[in-house]
């Protein structure tokens, strides 16, 4: 039987109803999907709906420059530069860092990994965040020559966050049209939730889905959404219509 | 004579939808424009109500060149599902286009925000141009997940439901039955 918890509501209306109003406060929470399925815009959205609750939040990317990050979400209308610029939202390039530190931005040592984990809890700690995210744990672990040293530093990872008491997201790409959570298969292990973000190929037009696989301490629908990205209202949800399923599992 | 037809029909859906139900009105292909023309008379009439028209049949660009006036009134909003298909995107404020009609999710979301806000008290119509048509680009069983799905939400929220088929597009009989009240529209008089 869950327990009533503190929760941190992504400000998406039908994704916190879904968990009976939001992510329990501190989870970590795995955003995995393919590419274009929507993993950064829904983390984009829970940072700056964030910031507008007064919760400081902070974007770690690994994988797109910050101009072309900034330059997309402009088109959103949750996007707001002043949330930018008065560092409710802080969006930081942990390439750039990793240059700073003088580490090889390509591949990383356990060393190197376990440095710009320091630094990670660091920026959150001054930065006093109660909302993390880093795109992507994939691009991340990438860097990381063995899958020994990868389960290593997710572990680490796993052990850092939960020190730090902020609520966080880690987006892990997948192949499209898969039923996997992670590329390394141990990322789910150190998540208290999965947003699985997917797609429905219907008539050869690709529907977006998402769906809550796990979130601990809530009792949360595990029901497929289908997903739009809206300019004017970012992230929707609404349910997807179960006959699309049974024509996928008849082409199957 | 069409004018008493038209007259006619509008009568017939005002008397059927005031009682909050859904409404299906099977119409032949040659009454299908007299249909149309009862409708934006209604929604000419009708200041006080909101309309969500979704055009599946005739795009919206054909819609607001043939019924100029209803097209223009504020109480109204369309949501087209089958010029961007047909590579037409004209920009207007009065119109959301969908991608394809087989995107029936995002047909309901842009159906429902498009109710979002809204006065509980205010009458709210949602009229479906053709479920036939829609049948045209989906299979039978999505079609009937998305009926049954908009109409409970449409209940919820108080929303009446027209909705559109034309026999000669395809065999909908079942898909008619979904509905509280059918209207059977023929050549020369009305069911």
């Amino acid at each position: 039987m869950p327990v009533k918890k503190e929760v941190c509501s992504t400000g998406i209306e039908e994704l916190d109803m879904k968990m009976s109003g939001g992510i329990p406060l501190g989870s970590t929470v795995l955003v995995t999907g393919c590419s274009g399925s929507g993993k950064t815009t829904l983390c984009m959205q829970f940072l700056f709906n964030g910031a507008r609750r007064g919760e400081r939040g902070v974007f770690f990317t690994i994988t797109e420059p910050l101009f072309k990050l900034t330059k997309n979400l402009e088109g959103f209308a949750f996007y707001d530069k002043k949330l930018i610029e008065s560092g409710m939202v802080n969006i930081i390039d942990l390439r750039i860092i990793s240059e700073r530190l003088g580490l090889d931005t390509e591949k990383y040592t356990v060393e190197d990994a376990g440095a710009l984990l320091d630094i990670l809890k660091d920026i959150a700690d001054e930065l006093d965040v109660k909302r993390l995210v880093m795109d992507s744990i994939t691009a991340l672990c990438y860097r990381l020559q063995t899958r020994e040293m990868i389960r290593d530093f997710i572990f680490k990872l796993g052990t850092s966050l939960a020190v730090m008491k902020c609520t966080t997201m880690l987006t892990s790409e997948v192949p499209p049209q898969t039923f996997k959570f992670s590329q390394y298969e141990i990322e789910e292990f150190i998540s208290d939730g999965i947003f699985f973000l997917g797609d429905i190929d219907r008539k050869g037009d690709l529907i977006r889905t998402l769906q809550v696989i796990k979130m601990r301490g809530t009792d949360h629908s595990r029901t497929k959404f289908a997903l739009n990205i809206s300019a004017q209202r970012g992230i929707e949800l609404v349910p997807l219509l179960k006959s699309t399923e049974f024509e996928a599992f008849l082409k199957r | 004579m069409v004018d008493a037809v038209i007259e006619g029909i509008r009568e017939r859906i005002a008397a059927a939808i005031q009682v909050n139900q859904s409404v299906g009105i099977q119409v032949p292909e040659n009454r299908h424009g007299d249909l149309l023309e009862a409708i934006f008379d209604s929604i000419c009439r009708n200041t006080h109500t909101t309309w969500t028209y979704v055009t599946v049949s005739k795009t919206f660009d054909y819609l607001s060149k043939t019924f100029r006036e209803g097209t223009k009134q504020n109480n109204v909003k369309f949501i087209d599902c089958i010029s961007r298909a047909a590579g037409i995107s004209d920009a207007t404020n009065n119109c959301i286009y969908i991608e394809s009609p087989v995107m029936l999710e995002k047909m309901i979301l842009e159906i429902l925000n498009n109710f979002k806000g809204m006065k509980r008290d205010l009458d709210k119509y949602i009229i479906i141009d053709s479920l036939s048509a829609l049948m045209i680009y989906n299979d039978p069983e999505i079609i009937r997940e998305f009926v049954s799905l908009v109409m409970n939400r449409s209940r919820a929220e108080n929303i009446h439901v027209v909705s559109i088929l034309v026999e000669e597009e395809m065999d909908s009989s079942k898909l008619i039955q979904l509905n509280d009240k059918i209207i059977v529209l023929r050549d020369s008089f009305i069911d």
